[in-house]
């Protein structure tokens, strides 16, 4: 029963919003409520999602229009196929037990009120953007998604960091969302409506796409996924509590990107499906190598994210939609619980976050250890996890297409994922303590690790079941279909690169960092190669626009302002007014001339309106 | 005819008008008694506002106009762009009219009467039919809006008055000039000229003089602050007490937008030929000069005021497109960014006030860290922010973007452009917020927090922020609120202007008879 079904999406879409109101209005000093009434939504609809995903046999529809502007219908509704049915049940699941794990992670936090509220919020905007019918919803949802990600990134408003961060993720984002906002116009312009369906037919009937569309809405992904060269602002997003980066920027936010393209991969020309497979294997190798060169767990983590944000939109790019899909979904599962255990660590060693000065606590956390080791394996694509099915078989796909450039990028990605996931586990968990903080390490309470067991050990590792049961549940035909279209096996080219780099650059990394002591070694071995991955070039270059040319061009337009409008027109011929008018009155306009003026004012202005009455 | 309605449009308007006249009479009226009074002023006008844009919208009583007498001849009546109008107007007013309570003044009770002048006399203008209400009911709401300025604003408060005074005499002259001569080349008796019987009267009429649009247009735009007649516009907001700066920015500058709409583009071809071409460029330096001059803005208010005026520009643009594409979806939307962004622009200056209220400067550089000391004042601030640049949920939203898809048919640089405004006011106002409220708190605030310790909003102001943000939430929410009023309206008025863009006779064939 599709009513049913839809009445379903309601609970889903809403409940949050209410918890999110709720918390915000009356739980700002009752923590512990909001944390439990946030938690137990996030975990109600976990079971809603699954419900709908493995009841649901056709497409989810419901549609009611909210306003008209015009011939322009504003309009509300669900579209929940295949793939959205995927991405409902990975994002409330994968959500849930962050939700747990935040009830532990914020304890001690002053604001768990306003913390709470911003992860219901941003629970209600994702799931938006999952099931909106049209673009104009999504680009609603969108935005709403932006919001609550600049809300929960200024978390520690007080840190000058989580304020700059925070005005940055939003900034940059709004910047992809104003080629967004330009690629709504042009599909309301050429094919006069923004449902997706509608969208699709037309797509259908018309023998090609302008290039521009799928440029224009490739904008959107290239902000919130944070491609390049809108990568900018995620490495600094972490300066949000652990579960935020976790949840937001490593799981779900930035996948809805990807889910995005996927939606509306009938729109996108050939032209830009290259260039985002192109741009996606480029950043999936460069931001991987560029994770060599951070010292901050989280930061290192977050530019492991950008790779795995770059192989997916490669995906899309090859014309595989649905494994990006896949990957997004394996990714969210191990990427989820790598930043949860980096959130236990954190929270282990006192709040360090530089894995310099950690290390040895595979013995003092050692349910963390095991979790965050099974989840950089399923990181490293090793055969039967769950990394594997997605990444490995995305990697074949290019191979498989002749993309052989892109294959070369891939499998340096694959390189590098092994190198950083290698100096991660050396740095952190093996070796001995290199702090006081890290010496004095503890293992975290079970509202933190439940969710690292159940996520890292039952996910990450059983990917076979997943690929296999869960995913496909939501989307079977396509994923076996694209799976066995691109010849996927263990004896692949793509398996066999892969394990070749799990062998060369997870062991050697492992043997690499253990070389040096409290510092790190590449930095020591080849400062130059350090300098050249840790530099933030595209930042310098838009601190350079900011300074050097937005500032100066205002500046300049706000003197001719002044100069010109203002000075000249206020001054010469605006000032002659009273000056006649003073002239005329003589010294009494002089004396009295404010309250004179106002007189005059009121005077003319009843002769105005007698002399408009009495005609 | 049921007069039910027409009463309370009559009502809305004559009740802070008359409480402004026993006040202003009563200068020596005891504190609590005057305050009472002066609430019950602000009060009724908020009841009646939404409940008359109900009612309007509601299907057995919207073919009624809710007309009545009136004073001196020219009644009241409420059409369908005028009642959203009315009700946000009656909002703001509300607001002000808390925040005004909430001060400490000299003469408190002309203060306030003024005030309520104020507001009556912006009730008036979207509560009348006809032209010469229209504009004499701005004229009796400007009138008080330059006294208080000049006697109860803040710094420079002079200066910007007089070049208020300057810019807004000068623009009411030039528009009444437009007026006049429409309404004498419509051929319709002063007595009955309403904006309809002008209208049709300009749409039968053998010749239009050719400046009367122009008139209309750059009068009226002065009046709504256009580029480059927009000078007058920050520096007075920004020197005018705050209830005042909420009620001038937030609903009395859209009389402006609503002549133009009303008798500009419903009869003149304003949006044809050079006249269109100039109005297109200005509108946009609008949305753009205007933006990067928002982006140097070192003063909160200032910041607030010149960003209330980059903001005019996607009205003026959505009032443009629809001109030169003849489809309504254009005005509809720029009808609802109007009541939109009277609702989170007065909000802003009211969130402002308090922050300096709190501590001591309006200057970026030296606020800092306010949210640790004041967590609700900082999530409202940045509520109004958010509203104010446009984030779905809120009204402005619907109105933004309906600007922007309704010029899809526009050139890609034209909609660049206009859209870069998404980018430009993230730019300051989350500017704006850091400074104020993020980071540490900055030595001046902690050694003022030291010496005279300050608490968070008060409830008076935190309520008037609600009702601001609760209404622009609920038109978010259900935009149909306001497009059911705006709707046939702007249906009408697109009708004449396909006409006009299909046989361009008015101005076009007299112009070069006369060379």
């Amino acid at each position: 029963m599709p009513s049913d079904l839809s009445s379903l999406v309601h609970w889903i879409l809403f409940l949050p919003l209410g918890a999110a109101v709720l918390s915000a209005l009356f739980l700002r000093r009752a923590g512990g409520l909001a944390a439990w009434l946030s938690t137990g939504v996030a975990f109600a609809i976990a079971g809603l999602s699954l419900k709908l995903l493995t009841s649901a046999t056709a497409d989810v529809t419901w549609h009611v229009e909210l306003a008209k502007f015009g011939g322009v219908s504003l309009g509300f509704g669900y579209l929940i196929d295949a793939n959205a049915r995927l991405m409902l049940f990975v994002v409330s699941f994968v959500a849930a037990w962050i939700h747990l794990f935040s009830v532990g992670y914020m304890k001690e936090d002053s604001a768990r009120g306003r913390f709470f509220a911003g992860l219901s919020i941003f629970m209600f905007s994702i799931l938006g953007i999952v099931v909106a019918d049209n673009l104009l919803m999504t680009f609603i949802y969108w935005e709403l998604v932006g919001f609550s990600s600049y809300m929960l990134i200024a978390h520690y408003f007080d840190k000058d960091y989580a304020a700059a961060a925070s005005k940055k993720a939003f900034i940059v984002n709004r910047v992809g969302d104003l080629g967004f906002i330009l690629g709504i116009a042009m599909c309301l312009s050429l094919y006069g409506t923004l449902d997706f369906a509608a969208l699709k037919d037309h797509a259908a009937a018309a023998k090609t796409i302008p290039v521009a569309v799928g440029a224009l809405l490739m904008c959107g992904f290239l902000g919130k996924s944070a491609q390049f060269p809108l990568h900018v602002w995620l490495t600094d997003a972490m300066a949000g509590p652990t579960p935020v980066s976790a949840l937001i920027h490593a799981a779900t936010m930035v996948a809805a990107g990807v889910y995005f393209m996927a939606r509306v991969s009938f729109l996108l020309a050939p032209q830009v499906l290259d260039f985002i497979a192109i741009s996606g294997a480029g950043m999936a190798a460069l931001a991987g190598l560029c994770a060599l060169a951070q010292t901050d767990i989280k930061k290192s983590l977050a530019y492991s994210t950008l790779a795995h944000l770059g192989i997916m939109g490669c995906a899309i790019g090859l014309g595989h939609p649905e494994l990006a899909l896949m990957h997004m979904a394996m990714h969210a599962f191990f990427k989820a619980t790598l930043f949860l255990g980096a959130g236990s660590v954190i929270h282990g060693c006192h709040h360090e976050q530089d894995m310099l000065k950690m290390g040895g606590l595979l013995k003092k956390m050692p349910l963390t250890a095991a979790t965050f080791i099974a989840a950089t394996l399923s990181n490293c694509a090793v055969p039967f996890l769950a990394g594997w099915y997605s990444k490995d078989a995305i990697i074949e796909a290019a191979y498989h297409g002749d993309h052989i450039a892109i294959f070369a990028f891939l499998s340096l990605a694959a390189l590098a994922t092994c190198l950083y996931s290698g100096r991660m586990i050396r740095l952190v968990f093996l070796g001995e303590a290199n702090s006081e903080e890290a010496s004095h390490a503890h293992e975290s309470p079970w509202t933190m690790t439940l969710p690292l067991v159940v996520l890292g050990l039952v996910y990450s590792v059983a990917g076979g079941f997943l690929a296999h049961t869960i995913i496909p549940a939501g989307s079977l035909k396509p994923i076996e279909h694209a799976l066995g279209e691109v010849a996927f096996h263990l004896a692949a080219p793509s398996t066999i690169v892969g394990l070749l780099s799990l062998v060369i650059g997870f062991f050697g990394a492992l043997k690499f960092y253990g070389t040096v002591r409290g510092a790190d070694a590449l930095q020591v071995v080849s400062p130059r190669t350090y300098h050249l991955l840790e530099h933030r070039w595209m930042d310098g270059l838009y601190r350079w626009y900011v300074d050097s040319v937005q500032r100066r061009v205002s500046e300049f337009i706000a003197f001719l302002d002044l100069l010109i409008i203002n000075g000249v027109a206020v001054r010469w011929i605006g000032g002659g007014v009273p000056a006649v008018l003073g002239y005329l009155t003589g010294r009494s306009f002089h004396r009295g001339q404010t309250r004179a003026y106002a007189l005059w004012i009121v005077l003319g202005s009843l002769f105005l309106a007698w002399f408009l009455i009495a005609r | 005819m049921d007069t039910f309605p027409a009463t309370l449009l009559a009502l809305a308007i004559t009740a802070p008008i008359l409480v402004g006249l026993i006040l202003l009479a009563g200068r020596d009226l005891p504190r609590s008694f005057a305050s009472g009074f002066a609430f019950g002023g602000f009060a009724i006008p908020a009841v009646l506002g939404p409940w008359l844009l109900i009612l309007w919208s509601n299907p057995s009583t919207a073919p009624q106009q809710f007309q009545s007498e009136g004073f001196w001849g020219f009644g009241f009546a409420l059409n369908g762009l005028g009642a959203p109008l009315l009700a946000m107007t009656s909002l703001v007013g509300l607001a002000a009219g808390i925040k005004a309570l909430t001060q400490e003044v000299e003469g408190r009770n002309t203060y306030l009467g003024l005030i309520l002048f104020m507001l009556g006399g912006t009730l008036g203008v979207f509560g009348t039919n006809h032209l010469v209400g229209f504009y004499f009911f701005h004229e009796f709401a400007l009138i008080p809006t330059f006294i208080l300025t000049l006697f109860w604003g803040g710094e420079g408060r002079r200066p910007a008055a007089m070049q208020m005074a300057i810019y807004l005499t000068a623009g009411a002259m030039a528009s009444l000039a437009g007026i006049l001569i429409a309404v004498d080349a419509s051929g319709v008796e002063y007595g009955a000229a309403t904006f309809e019987s002008v209208a049709h009267g300009l749409q039968a009429a053998k010749s239009i003089p050719a400046a009367t649009g122009a008139l209309v247009l750059f009068g009226l735009g002065t009046l709504a602050s256009l580029f480059p007649f927009h000078s007058w516009a920050a520096p007075g907001y920004s020197a005018a007490p705050t209830p005042v700066s909420m009620l001038h920015a937030g609903a009395l500058k859209k009389f402006g937008l609503y002549g133009i709409i009303l008798l500009g583009l419903s009869s003149l071809d304003i949006t044809g030929g050079s006249l269109g071409t100039w109005f297109l460029w200005f509108a946009l330096a609008n949305v753009l000069l205007v933006g990067l001059i928002c982006l140097t803005q070192r003063d909160l208010k200032q910041l607030i005021s010149w960003s209330s005026v980059a903001h005019m520009g996607p009205i003026f643009l959505g009032i443009w497109v629809c001109g030169v594409s003849g489809k309504a979806d254009g005005l509809d939307a720029a009808a609802f960014l109007m009541v939109a962004h009277g609702l989170s622009c007065a909000a802003l200056f009211l969130l402002a006030n308090a922050v300096r209220a709190r501590a001591g400067t309006y200057r970026l550089d030296e606020l800092g860290g306010l949210a640790t000391r004041t967590p609700i004042l900082a999530a409202l601030f940045i509520a109004a922010t958010m509203a104010s640049i446009g984030l779905p949920g809120f009204g402005n939203f619907w109105g933004e973007v309906g600007v922007f898809l309704a010029l899809r048919a526009q050139p890609l640089w034209l909609q660049a452009l206009v859209a870069s405004t998404v980018v430009i006011s993230a730019v300051y106002a989350l500017r704006a917020v850091a400074a104020t409220f993020f980071g540490p708190a900055s030595e001046a605030l902690e050694k003022r927090f030291a010496s005279a310790p300050f608490g968070d909003l008060g409830w008076a102001e935190r309520f008037a922020v609600f009702l601001l943000l609760g209404a622009s939430l609920t038109i978010g929410f259900v935009p149909s609120l306001v497009t059911k009023s705006v709707n046939p309206v702007v249906a009408g008025i697109t009708t004449f202007s396909q006409h006009n863009a299909k046989a361009p006779v008015k101005a076009a064939p007299a112009a070069p008879a006369k060379r």
